[in-house]
């Protein structure tokens, strides 16, 4: 048995500890903690004394880390921080039947540090080791205590005004408890406390819980007392104060002040109106300056109140002109502008929606936004720019972007343009960001078509944007809108062409993904001249805006020529005339100014015509009819000739041998049909399309030198075009001899292609007008000259009485080639008449006339520019005085013409006449 | 020396000596000389007023704050010092008595209550038998014995739970100072303050049912060793735990729920509570402590009996016993007895209230062979007999009345 032994142990700890503190010091203080520690455990009776030691402690290790941040740590906060950390420990680990004592005594250690240290800035104190075990100290114990001493705990902490923040951090374990106790308080300990509090998340719903609490309570009906009425005041007054609490009480305000309780609220203000008192703290201004820092939906609330509240109104007014008022000073931020921003989305729907006071108090909000955050200025005007559907919002919109870009120039600002540069920019981005994101939402699947109600005129979000820009465009053109004198929206769509010309080019493509449900999915065409109408709007000749770059300029043509086509397959012909006016309008414009843009347009419209849109234009080529013949072909088998001509049996057949007979017939077309195929013909060059097609090629030629140039480009592309390959497009004309060997198969193959082509034709003839450009075709004229004399050559041989198509349709090819030829001027007086003598001739006359009169006297006289002279008008032709044959080309006319006198003869004069009197 | 020499004196110390040397002081006025005068009482009083609790100060103005708690720890430390150094019995209560037999002072009781405990933890037997007396003379029951014996027990039996052995060790060391505070720890509980039972928690009652078991002396040590005090003071009877746990037993049945022993086990809680802990810890004090609440509640009750039987006095009248304090057993049973008649349950049927009897009859039946009893017998068997009925309790009720 030893208890002796034990309590004498015991007693030493006793004895230690008190003596020990007695003479405290920082080096025996991790030793007596050790002490204090174990006491506490075994003579819970020693607790008073003991914990009153930890307090000293924890002032000591206070005092010791503040210092700490301003000098260097020393062994002696080392050791304080060591007592201090193995004490939380400890005591946070105690359990229920002493939190009773520990927790007031945390919390009296706390207000004690407080107050000791209410010089040091709170932050630092809270970020303080020893504070931050304290304070868990005391939230673990708070937590094991029975709700009534909670309760007295945290109003024992309210009491001192010291401590909020400890108030704040603690009652984060109890925010339910502490928030409303809270607001029992002044304003001033209140703001401390929540502020604190705040700094919790979790804690913020139980704040605003007790604001709400109290506000309902407030403003009930029955509340007997005047005294509660005056929760209204004071929860404006903390508001006023308290970031903390304004956001609390501002967030969800609908819900909070809905119209009842509006209602309840006018009443009782109504009522207490003069009462003076709180109430007096709580004016216009007041009310302003805490607008100013609310939320953007505070704001919506006051401009729904204010269509039917006066006082609401004034309010209103009075907030506009103090932000107007305050944004005049760069660097102050305001709450209210802020949260507009962040809330932009329902600030600038509420835009298109609301009422007119509405509208208008919002733009100059928004001005004041836009002013400050570049941003949102390009937001804003792509937002409406898409969304706008009227024409008060796009005057809304003026104004934001006038308002905005003028409301910082005083009027003898020397950076003035620099400023509008700047601006001038960000319209230009607004305007891009606009129609890509138009682009992306028509791409986007939208309600109205899953639920299949679509409007019947429902315009893709392009179709809109372009009806907005366009309608823009045509105040600013109407000098009558002072805002728009700058021509800020012409200026940003010149400015981004590119993007447009783009949207054209894409909405115009044959091959745009159009899922389902989207607006892609609705007809294209619309949208397409809204966007052509568009550039036919902007001005590109580089006068008012610099020139537009080498890119910008392919596009749009691109884009203007898929248009071109596009718009010759609308069915309703009134949308396909203008349609095409338009592009032919848009491809002048280009054109004018920019010989880049010509060639461009030129190639693309011809290569498109001849190549991807030859059925527009009644064209067939070759290739086409012959693969899908020699289809049609293959499946029945047998028809194509090289199996009719191998079933003659298993005789072998030699060459030259009258033993065989073949079948007659084109190669991949079977047979020869005895009547003639009816899609033979050579298609019209008069249609509608060709026409219009003419007329776009000419709308790119427009100007003094336009015509001759343009034409000469276009002459060499048809040769480009047409002709297979590089060699023998020069201009001379060969012998005929040289065709017959070497360059037939070529000229075969030219020949049909212009003749499946009514384009090449059309263009061709159009180059004839514009002399000398059809000299540049020589190329294309020699190949169908040398099919010509080869076929009727042909003909001569084997049946020459026949009618045949064939011979028809050379027949007619020889009057085209005449005409194009003596349109060009290429031949001169007296030879031009062939045009009118080739019906009438026999095969043998025409070849005859053929090679003397038109091969030879070409070959002999080049068909060269240089052949032209250009006149004092800058007209180019050729004397018809000065270039007459020499009689051994007309020779052969004259005396076919002789011979047939009876029939030609009205034409000999006109001939022959007048050369004979010059000659002699 | 006179009172003014000796404060002169005292005053040339700084507090925790100055404490030291008046305790010296303050034993040579009252002990040092026979007769001590009224005049010298008063003086040391004065002394102690000033020079060990500081109450007032040196220049007799009132001190505002009195001793800070390590202070106090100085002060008790002196105190023990004092205490466990001093040879004579009386000296060291008469000390004593005159440090804390003030009724008055809120602070001294704390710093006695202090002191106490400390004793306890530190099984200092010298100050535990001055506890001892102090508890006896200012009457077991009174509101200052109450409030120390609740301080005693928040510390040793909520605050720190892990000195059970030591505990148990005091019945031998010292027994005069646990007959007393088991004593006063019976009025604490199950005592029907308005309608509201408080049981004792269960390690209070396993460190009490221990006491009594193993020591059946125990609950006689304070009247079979009278305390030594100065001449001339007048001695309070000392009054036994027994009728305060024969009211414990008998009730126990009644209170104690049968499926609450479970949730009775007082767990030392952790610091966050985690969901299924408490099934597990209950388990664990299910195999390490293999009685349950109302088994120990049968041990201490045969533990009584035990008792009972030692107390019994071979010469003088009997002294263990106050009939009248076990009538006092009668209206609760009754007020039971109503409530089971109201909810319509027969009574001769319910387990509890029979147990209940039972043990009354026991308990009065071993008193009174042992003749342990003392006060109005007659008027306890008449009480007894209006209980319900209760074969047991009836035969005995006949036997002491032909007795009588």
């Amino acid at each position: 048995m030893n208890p002796p032994n034990k309590s004498t142990a015991l007693s030493a700890d006793l004895n230690n500890f008190i003596y020990g503190v007695a003479k405290r010091s920082p080096q025996n203080a991790p030793e007596l903690t050790k002490i204090g520690l174990t006491l506490l455990k075994n003579f819970p009776a020693a607790r008073d004394a003991v914990l009153e030691y930890f307090a000293m402690v924890f002032h000591d290790a206070v005092n010791a880390s503040i210092n700490q941040i301003e000098y260097a740590a020393d062994v002696s906060t080392h050791s304080s921080l060591e007592c201090v950390n193995m004490i939380g420990a400890e005591l946070g680990g105690l359990g229920q039947s002493w939190a009773p004592f520990i927790a007031p005594w945390c919390i009296n250690l706390i207000m004690d540090i407080a107050t000791k240290k209410s010089n040091v800035p709170n932050t630092t104190l809270q970020s303080t080791d020893p504070v931050r075990v304290l304070l868990d100290v005391t939230t673990q114990n708070l937590t094991l205590l029975n709700p009534e001493e909670r309760a007295k705990c945290i109003d024992m902490m309210l009491g001192s005004w010291a401590c909020s923040w400890a108030v704040g951090w603690v009652g984060r374990a109890e925010p339910a408890l502490v928030a409303p106790r809270a607001l029992a308080l002044g304003a001033d300990a209140a703001r401390a406390v929540l502020a604190h509090l705040a700094g919790h998340a979790p804690a913020r719903p139980h704040i605003r819980a007790a604001l709400l609490q109290l506000f309902h309570e407030g403003i009930e009906e029955d509340s007997r007392s005047e005294k509660k009425r005056e929760v209204i005041p004071y929860l404006l007054n903390l508001a006023s104060r308290s970031d903390v609490v304004l956001k609390a009480l501002t967030q969800d305000i609908e819900e909070t002040l809905t119209d009842e309780v509006v209602e309840r609220v006018r009443a009782i203000c109504a009522a207490s109106r003069g009462a003076g008192g709180a109430w007096e703290g709580v004016g216009p201004a007041q009310l302003v300056a805490l607008l100013a820092r609310s939320h953007a939906r505070c704001l919506l609330l006051l401009l729904r109140h204010a269509h039917s509240d006066r006082t609401c109104r004034q309010l209103l007014e009075y907030l506009l002109q103090k932000l107007e008022y305050e944004s005049l000073f760069p660097d102050k931020t305001i709450p209210l502008l802020n949260s507009v921003a962040e809330e932009i989305d329902l600030i600038r729907e509420k835009m298109l929606t609301g009422n007119q006071l509405e509208q208008y108090s919002l733009a100059r909000i928004l001005i004041l936004v836009c002013n400050n955050l570049p941003s949102e200025f390009v937001n804003t005007i792509s937002y409406f720019l898409q969304y706008s559907r009227n024409d008060t919002t796009l005057a809304l919109l003026v104004r934001i972007v006038s308002g905005t870009i003028s409301m910082h120039i005083p009027n003898d600002s020397t950076d003035i343009n620099m400023d509008t540069e700047r601006y001038q920019n960000l319209i230009k981005t607004g305007v891009e960001y606009a129609l890509r994101d138009a682009m992306i939402s028509d791409t986007q699947i939208k309600r109205i078509f899953i639920e299949d109600n679509v409007p019947k005129d429902q315009k893709t979000y392009l179709h809109y944007y372009c009806l907005n820009i366009i309608k823009l465009l045509r105040w600013e053109n109407s000098n009558q809108v002072s805002h728009l004198r700058s021509r800020p929206f012409g200026r940003a769509v010149e400015a981004s062409l590119y993007a447009v010309g783009g949207a054209l080019q894409q909405y115009a493509g044959l091959l745009r993904p159009r899922p389902p449900a989207t607006c892609a999915a609705l007809p294209d065409m619309p949208t397409c001249h809204a966007l052509a109408h568009v550039l036919d709007r902007v001005d590109m000749s580089g006068t008012k805006a610099p020139q537009p770059s080498v890119e910008v300029i392919l596009k749009v043509v691109q884009a203007t020529v898929k248009y071109f086509f596009r718009c010759l397959h609308e069915k309703d012909i009134m949308d396909k005339l203008r349609g095409v006016q338009t592009a032919c309008r848009l491809l002048r414009k280009l054109c004018l100014h920019s010989k880049l843009a010509r060639a461009i347009a030129l190639r693309e419209l011809l290569e498109t015509a001849m190549f991807r849109e030859e059925h527009a234009f009644g064209s067939r080529t070759s290739a086409t009819t012959s693969t899908s013949i020699s289809a049609s072909a293959r499946d029945s088998g047998d028809d194509l000739l090289i199996y009719l001509n191998q079933k003659h049996g298993p005789i072998t057949q030699l060459t030259q041998s009258h033993t065989s007979v073949f079948h007659a017939g084109i190669i991949g077309k079977g047979v020869r049909k005895q009547n003639g195929g009816g899609n033979d013909g050579i298609p019209p060059i008069l249609s509608t399309n060709n026409e219009l097609l003419m007329g776009a090629l000419m709308s790119c030629m427009d100007g003094n030198s336009g015509v001759v140039e343009g034409a000469t480009s276009l002459s060499l592309l048809l040769v480009e075009l047409v002709s297979p390959d590089v060699m023998y497009n020069g201009l001379p004309w060969p012998d005929e001899d040289f065709t017959k060997q070497v360059s037939i198969e070529r000229e075969l193959y030219m020949r049909a292609v212009l003749e499946g082509c009514s384009v090449s034709r059309a263009a061709l003839r159009r180059a004839a007008s514009a002399r000398p450009a059809l000299c540049l075709a020589s190329a294309l004229l020699r190949a169908v000259a040398a099919t010509l004399l080869h076929r009727l050559r042909a003909h001569l041989a084997t049946d020459r009485h026949s009618q045949s198509p064939e011979l028809a349709r050379e027949r007619v090819a020889l009057s085209e080639l005449l005409a194009t030829m003596t349109l060009g001027q290429l031949l001169p007086h007296p030879l031009c008449h062939m045009l009118e003598l080739a019906p009438e001739l026999t095969a043998s006359e025409t070849v005859q006339v053929l090679r003397d009169c038109l091969w030879n006297y070409t070959r002999d006289h080049v068909p060269s520019p240089a052949l032209f002279t250009c006149d004092s008008t800058g007209l180019h032709w050729r004397d018809p005085s000065t270039c007459k044959p020499p009689a051994t080309y007309t020779d052969t006319l004259r005396l076919i013409i002789q011979k047939r006198i009876s029939t030609l003869g009205h034409l000999y004069p006109i001939m022959f006449l007048n050369l004979e009197k010059e000659v002699q | 020396m006179s009172l003014s020499d000796i404060k002169h004196s005292l005053k040339k110390y700084e507090f925790p000596v100055s404490a030291k040397e008046a305790l010296i002081r303050i034993e040579q006025i009252l002990v040092g000389r026979a007769g001590t005068s009224n005049k010298q009482v008063d003086g040391a009083i004065e002394i102690i007023s000033e020079f060990v609790f500081c109450e007032t100060d040196r220049r007799s103005g009132r001190r505002s704050g009195g001793l800070t708690p390590l202070q106090q720890l100085q002060l008790i430390d002196i105190i023990c010092d004092y205490l466990s150094s001093c040879t004579n019995e009386s000296t060291k209560n008469t000390v004593f008595l005159s440090l804390f037999g003030g009724m008055e002072s809120q602070r001294r009781l704390k710093i006695l209550s202090i002191l106490a405990s400390m004793a306890v933890s530190a099984s200092s037997t010298s100050v535990l038998l001055a506890v001892g007396v102090w508890l006896q003379q200012m009457g077991c029951s009174s509101p200052q014995s109450l409030q120390l014996v609740e301080n005693v027990i928040r510390d040793h039996f909520y605050l720190n739970t892990s000195n059970q052995m030591t505990l148990k060790a005091l019945a031998t060391t010292a027994p005069q100072f646990v007959s007393n505070f088991i004593t006063a720890v019976t009025e604490l509980y199950l005592h029907d303050v308005q309608g509201v039972n408080k049981l004792p928690p269960k390690n209070l009652l396993e460190v009490i049912t221990s006491w009594v078991y193993s020591n059946p002396t125990l609950c006689m040590s304070a009247q079979l060793n009278p305390a030594a005090l100065s001449n001339g003071a007048i001695p309070m009877a000392a009054v036994t735990p027994l009728a305060g746990l024969i009211h414990w037993c008998a009730l126990a049945p009644l209170y104690i729920e049968t499926d609450s022993e479970m949730v009775e086990v007082a767990v030392p809680f952790k610091k966050i509570k985690i969901e299924g802990e408490k099934e597990q810890s209950i388990v664990k004090n299910y195999v390490n402590k293999s009685l349950t609440e109302s088994e120990l509640y049968i041990k201490l009750h045969l533990g009584v009996l035990h008792s009972l039987r030692a107390g019994r006095r071979t010469h003088g009248p009997p002294t263990a016993v106050n009939a009248q304090h076990l009538a006092g057993l009668v209206p609760l049973v009754q007020a039971y007895a109503h409530q089971l008649l109201q909810r319509g349950v027969k009574l001769h049927t319910d387990d509890k209230l029979q147990d209940c009897l039972d043990r009354i009859g026991q308990s009065v039946q071993v008193a009174l062979a042992n003749g342990c009893v003392y006060g109005n017998i007659n008027n306890l068997l008449t009480l007894l007999d209006t209980l319900p009925e209760n074969r047991l309790l009836r035969i005995i009720i006949k036997t002491h009345q032909q007795a009588i």
